[in-house]
This record gives structure tokens, C-alpha cells and sequence, in this order.
């Protein structure tokens, strides 16, 4: 089954593939900001939210241990493009793994498993919502953004360090959302931090609003402190340290508020940021 | 590939070929389930089984390393109770399931193997002897011959089902912790576990885990594991079952060479979930081309240097 235009909505995913996806296109949006294009011959069923383990580096490299790990992503958008689906990741090039997945050229093939995890469910009727996206966090909230937009009201936020560092703007741009950016250093849009726009919004009133929100931790952390003092519900889609993606390494487990751990891979990313132990988030 | 038999008997546990997955690294077998048949495999051993459910470390519990990583998961698991009556069911049958279990003290080990003894699937057992001992002051079961011989004795006397024992490598000889398996009466020895490790980040100046110490698994422990069982295979005649950083069917091939009668695949099931059965099928084609008639006749057949 193939997704079409739009992003799907609540359907139920479907089980993961492992897939032999060659590159279409993978460039450079800025610094080190870039966007894999990934042709697979069918994805499966998907929610926004949901991610992606994929191999560093193209396939044809010789045999590579080092570094050996695939990486967790987010599915930017998966569409059907007729005959194949395509699947896009927007990453940042951070360290050897990433290095590696920059220099795949189009034609060549990587491996990718997915799609993983739960994703967002979509925001109840007649709500704002209200996305806040950090550095390489908006990319889980682009496909949610659009899906969102289909149901009512949508706000973006998003923020990074400076400029240069910002992910898929002009996308967000073209959606029609509600779209404030913010930096750091105020080289684009406010100067400041997300949660200096997010205080003011969840002041303002009208409908109910439900916040999503995808970023560093301490950016998370913070938009949940805001919410909960506005009584706004806050989702959150956690990016952790994974070996397999699918709950067999137990290596990205988070503490919940109530005790014990949760698989970020599984039950998560996407969590009510009630029932998380946030002390306990590296 | 189509005249070789594959068939393999493990220490009396009967496997379709000799490519097991290895304990915590493949779940309860129902995570890989979405991937492939696992019928496609030898077999599996399950994550290791405690009476009660266990909670696991704090995070970070895993990073990476120069080819491997390293994981302090500290065996979380669901508990034996759990594995029997919601993990099991899930498992198809003609999957001989190995359950591997552990305890912080002897008694507890052999009150698991107690439970598991005659449970519809699980084929056979292998004792986890690389758990901290609680009496000893948190030093390997598998790290004392003395501590090791009687924690063997006493889940022997509790089972009489195929039972293996997995061996730490963190030890000096392993040819003498063999021995005391071997003189309990274990039906076979599995080899090795996680290699214990660290790593540091220069940037934060802290331990890449938050246990600081970790398992070393993956590519770059295949030569420690291959010569560990080497020596194993010298000095006893229990059936080994190598394990150590297989990624591919070369390397499955090598252990078997140096004495192992199985082999189980471990933290390449991560990166990519179909190893095991790939490897499997690899062993196969190697055995075809190169006029063995049984995967079997490859165990121990490593020529003089």
C-alpha cells in the first residue's frame, strides 16, 4: 500500500521493511544541514512521528565496521511517486556516521529499516496546535504539521542556534501554518529561545491548544515546564542513542515519571511529556 | 547449496542449521518477527530470564565504538513468568528456543532453570555466568572456577533439560573455566560474552555510559572470541558454541572451523535484522562449494598452519 500526497493520518502503521533504498538526490540546505531523497519500491503505512533506521554510508562502500551502527532519523515525508514511494530524511552532519551518509551519490543504495516506533496522533478537533521544532527536531514535525493543517488551526516554532543551522523553513513556509522563527543569535527572525514564543502564545487563549514539541532536551524539558503551568497538553518525540531501532537492544530506554523505563524505539518517540522522568533524560 | 544437510545437534538440542541469535540481543525472538521466518535460523536464545521482572540501568546504556559498541543494559528483562505466558505463545512452533536465565545468587539461578525445565519450546538452557555474584562482592560467577563449579552443579541438579553455559571472557584462562563446566556436567559451553570495556568522551570528560563499565561486542572482538574458542575446543569434549562479533558467513565459518559444533549471531542482528539467516544460508553455500556434504564435517576441520 502507498501513501499519497498527503500525509497519512491515524492509520495504524504498518510492520517495518528493510529496505534497499537508492539515493535520488542527497544535498547540502546550508551548513550542515541536508536531505536524503530514498527510493524504495513500496513503504509500508506510516504515521508522522515515526522514524527510520538508516545505515551510514552507501552500500557499494567495502564491508564497514567502523562506524558500524545504523543511525535513527526522522521520516521527513514518505509519497507515492507512481510505480515507488519515496522516503526523505533531513540530517545534520554531526559526526563520522553522518560524514559518511553526506557522501552517498545518487544511484547508490542504502539500507534502511522502518518505518519505527509510534508516531503523534493527530490533534483533537477544534484544537490549536502548536509545534515547536529545535535544530534537527523539526523534522519529526513536518508531516505532522501537514497533517494537522487538514484538521484545524497550526503554529510553528521553530528555533536553532543560529541562521544557518534552521531545517526546512521555506517548507514550512509554503504549508500555510502560522510559522515564527527564531535564533539564538538573531540572525533570522526573533533573537532568542522557542519557548520565548511559545510562553506568549499559550497566553493568548482562543481554542484549546495541544503542544508538539521535538528538540534538544533541555528545550523539551522547558516547553513542558511552560505548558503544564498553561494546563496544556505537551507531546514530545524523543531522539536517542539506538543500536536496532525495533526493541531488541533495550539501549534507549528513558525513565517514566511513574517508574521503571520505557523503549523510546517502541512505546516511543512520541510520548506525553507527563510520563516521562525528566531528571533522568541525558 | 541444494545436497548439503545443515542439520545440527547442539549439546542434544536437534537445529534445523547451525546459526543460533545470541542472548539479549534478540529479544524475546518476537521483535524480529516483522523481518524474516525464524524458521530461517538454527534457533535462538532468548534475553536472559530472572524469577522476577528486572528493571534495567539508567541511560545512556549503550554507545558506539570503533567497530562494536558497548552496552550496560544490566539484563532488564520480564521475568520468567512473563516469558512463559505472553512471549512464548508468540513464538512459532518448530523454533527451538534456548532460554538462558541468571540470578545475583546460585539458588535463584537454579529456581529459574527449575521453572523453564519442560516448558513446551524451550528446547533447552543456558546459564548467564557473567552476572555480577552478589557473595563474592559483584566478581563474575564465570570469573571464579570455584564459585562457577558450584553454581554448574547446582542447575544441573535442578534440570535435565540441554544445558549450556555461556563463559565471560574476562578471565585468564579459559581453558579451565571449560574444564569445571565440563567436569559439572554442563551438556555445553557457549563462548564468549561481552568483553568488559569503557570509553570516554574528551569533549564532556565523561564516561560515554553512565554505568562507566560496559559490554564490548561486535566486529573487533571476532579474534579474542575465535582463540578463546580455540583453547576451549582443546581442552574439553563438550560441544562449543562460538560467538564473538559474527557478521557474516566467513566469519560463522571460522568458529566452527576452530571446534564449535554452532555459532550464534549477536550484535549484527542490530544492524541488520535478516543476519542470522543470511549467515545460515552463506554456511551452507560454503559448505556446498567446497565439497562438505554436512555443515556438520566443518566443525573442527581447521588445517595444521
Amino acid at each position: 500500500m502507498t501513501t499519497d500526497q498527503t500525509a497519512p493520518t491515524s492509520v495504524d502503521p504498518g510492520a517495518p521493511i528493510r529496505a534497499r533504498a537508492q539515493v535520488v538526490s542527497n544535498l547540502s540546505e546550508g551548513e550542515a544541514n541536508h536531505r536524503i531523497e530514498l527510493r524504495v519500491e513500496r513503504w509500508p503505512q506510516w504515521q508522522p512521528g515515526q522514524f527510520v533506521m538508516l545505515a551510514p554510508g552507501a552500500e557499494s562502500a567495502a564491508p564497514r565496521y567502523d562506524p558500524l551502527l545504523p543511525r535513527p532519523m526522522a521520516i521527513y515525508t514518505a509519497d507515492s511517486k507512481g510505480n515507488f514511494d519515496q522516503v526523505s530524511v533531513l540530517y545534520k552532519v554531526e559526526g563520522r556516521g553522518t560524514r559518511l551518509l553526506a557522501a552517498a551519490e545518487p544511484g547508490e543504495h542504502v539500507r534502511m529499516v522502518g518505518p519505527l516506533g509510534t508516531g503523534f496522533e493527530l490533534p483533537p478537533e477544534g484544537h490549536h496546535a502548536i509545534l515547536v521544532g529545535g535544530g534537527t527536531g523539526t523534522a519529526s514535525l513536518y508531516s505532522l504539521a501537514r497533517a494537522a493543517l487538514e484538521r484545524g488551526p497550526v503554529s510553528v516554532i521553530l528555533g536553532a542556534r543560529r541562521a544557518a543551522l534552521l531545517m526546512a523553513e521555506s517548507d514550512f513556509e509554503k504549508l500555510g501554518a502560522k510559522l515564527h522563527i527564531v535564533t539564538e543569535d538573531g540572525s533570522r527572525g526573533e533573537q532568542g529561545l522557542v519557548t520565548d514564543v511559545l510562553g506568549p502564545l499559550l497566553a493568548e487563549g482562543g481554542d484549546p491548544a495541544i503542544v508538539y514539541a521535538c528538540g534538544p532536551t533541555p528545550m523539551m524539558r522547558a516547553c513542558h515546564r511552560l505548558t503544564r503551568e498553561a494546563g496544556v497538553s505537551c507531546r514530545v518525540a524523543l531522539e536517542n542513542r539506538m543500536a536496532c531501532g525495533f526493541g531488541a537492544c533495550l539501549g534507549c530506554a528513558v525513565p517514566m515519571a511513574e517508574g521503571g523505563f520505557s523503549l523510546v524505539c517502541k512505546q516511543g518517540p512520541v510520548y506525553d511529556a507527563d510520563t516521562l522522568e525528566w531528571e533522568g533524560i541525558p | 547449496m541444494s545436497g548439503v544437510d545443515t542439520r545440527t545437534n547442539l549439546a542434544g538440542i536437534e537445529l534445523r542449521n547451525p546459526v543460533l541469535t545470541a542472548s539479549g540481543t534478540f529479544g524475546y525472538g518476537t521483535e524480529f518477527k516483522a523481518f524474516m521466518d525464524l524458521r530461517r535460523i538454527g534457533g535462538f536464545v532468548a534475553k536472559s530470564l530472572t524469577l522476577e521482572p528486572r528493571f534495567g540501568n539508567p541511560p545512556p546504556r549503550i554507545a558506539e565504538v570503533r567497530a562494536g559498541m558497548l552496552n550496560a543494559i544490566s539484563l532488564e528483562n520480564v521475568g520468567v513468568e512473563a516469558f512463559i505466558n505472553e512471549k512464548l505463545p508468540e513464538i512459532p512452533d518448530g523454533v527451538p528456543v534456548i532460554a538462558s536465565l541468571f540470578g545475583t545468587e546460585i539458588p535463584a539461578y537454579a529456581e529459574v532453570a527449575k521453572r523453564l525445565t519442560g516448558v513446551p519450546k524451550v528446547a533447552g538452557l543456558e546459564v548467564n555466568a557473567s552476572c555480577p555474584h552478589v557473595k563474592s562482592g559483584g566478581i563474575e560467577f564465570g570469573q571464579n572456577p570455584v564459585v562457577l563449579a558450584e553454581l554448574v552443579r547446582t542447575v544441573r541438579a535442578a534440570t535435565d533439560a540441554p544445558l549450556l553455559v555461556k563463559l565471560s571472557p574476562n578471565v585468564t584462562s579459559i581453558a579451565e573455566m571449560a574444564r569445571v563446566c565440563e567436569g559439572e556436567g554442563a551438556d555445553g559451553i557457549s563462548l564468549i560474552n561481552a568483553v568488559q570495556a569503557m570509553d570516554v568522551d574528551v569533549r564532556s570528560r565523561r564516561p560515554v555510559l553512565k554505568n562507566i563499565l560496559g559490554g564490548f561486542s561486535g566486529p573487533a572482538i571476532l579474534p579474542l572470541a575465535l582463540r578463546m574458542v580455540w583453547q576451549a575446543a582443546q581442552a574439553v569434549k563438550l560441544p562449543l558454541c562460538g560467538i564473538g562479533g559474527i557478521t557474516d558467513a566467513d566469519d560463522a565459518i571460522k568458529f566452527l572451523l576452530c571446534g564449535a559444533t554452532a555459532v550464534q549471531v549477536g550484535t549484527a542482528n542490530y544492524t541488520n535484522p535478516m543476519a542470522a539467516a543470511e549467515i545460515a544460508e552463506g554456511i551452507a553455500a560454503y559448505a556446498d562449494a567446497n565439497g562438505f556434504a554436512r555443515t556438520a564435517d566443518l566443525t573442527g576441520a581447521l588445517e595444521a598452519p
